[in-house]
């Protein structure tokens, strides 16, 4: 299964009831869906760059998870639909850090082999 | 003739790819103090002839700039 990064902004001013009724429902969206929630990371109340729907401040909210494709598009609709999210960007972070992981392994080789090289050489001046 | 110019007095600094030197292989749109310094205050994304970035990186950081945007971490206009 593949790995997704969500951030929601939560209105700030609804209820902090509706604030959790909305996160519990869209964890329960991933749980049920065969899903694991893998991080969570609550930014909380902060302003926002520019107002959106008038308002000045936001709730941010950012989860990692592990779920099937299938389950992403229930869970955009219930962003979509939820009077409580702002706004909300859901990013397939296995394509994100595809490029990431390549470009690690390319330099931890390229690192391994310049290591190899100078043992190589100073093995060379000892004899 | 170019050699009988008086000498510049100031030498051009050395832009390098920040992300290449640090070795920051995935821009997150998270990450708000990184973009910052490539967004002055008016908003705008500032191109890779000022800051030196190599394409690959400026490419990602186009995006990551425009995802953050989207979440209102960075304005699309400033003052």
């Amino acid at each position: 299964m593949p790995l997704y990064e969500l951030g929601v902004i939560i209105d700030p001013e609804v209820d902090p009831e509706a604030e959790s009724a909305a996160l519990e429902r869209l964890k329960s969206i991933i749980t049920d869906g065969g899903g694991t929630l893998v991080d969570q990371d609550t930014w909380g109340r902060r302003q926002l760059a520019y107002p959106i729907r008038k308002k000045n401040f936001g709730v941010y909210h950012f989860w990692k998870f592990e779920v099937g494709g299938e389950v992403v598009s229930k869970l955009t609709f219930e962003l979509r639909t939820n009077d409580a999210v702002m706004r909300s960007l859901v990013l397939n972070l296995d394509n994100e850090l595809r490029r990431k992981r390549k470009m690690d392994a390319k330099q931890e080789a390229r690192a391994a082999a310049k290591a190899a090289k100078r043992a190589a050489a100073a093995e060379a001046e000892e004899a | 003739m170019a050699s009988n110019r008086p000498k510049r007095r100031f030498r051009r600094r050395v832009k390098v790819c920040r992300f290449t030197v640090e070795k920051i292989n995935y821009i997150d749109y998270k990450d708000v103090d990184l973009l910052r310094e490539y967004t002055p205050t008016n908003g705008k994304i500032l191109p890779r002839r000022v800051t030196g970035t190599r394409p690959a990186f400026q490419h990602k950081l186009t995006r990551a700039i425009k995802r953050a945007r989207y979440m209102a971490l960075l304005p699309y206009v400033g003052q």
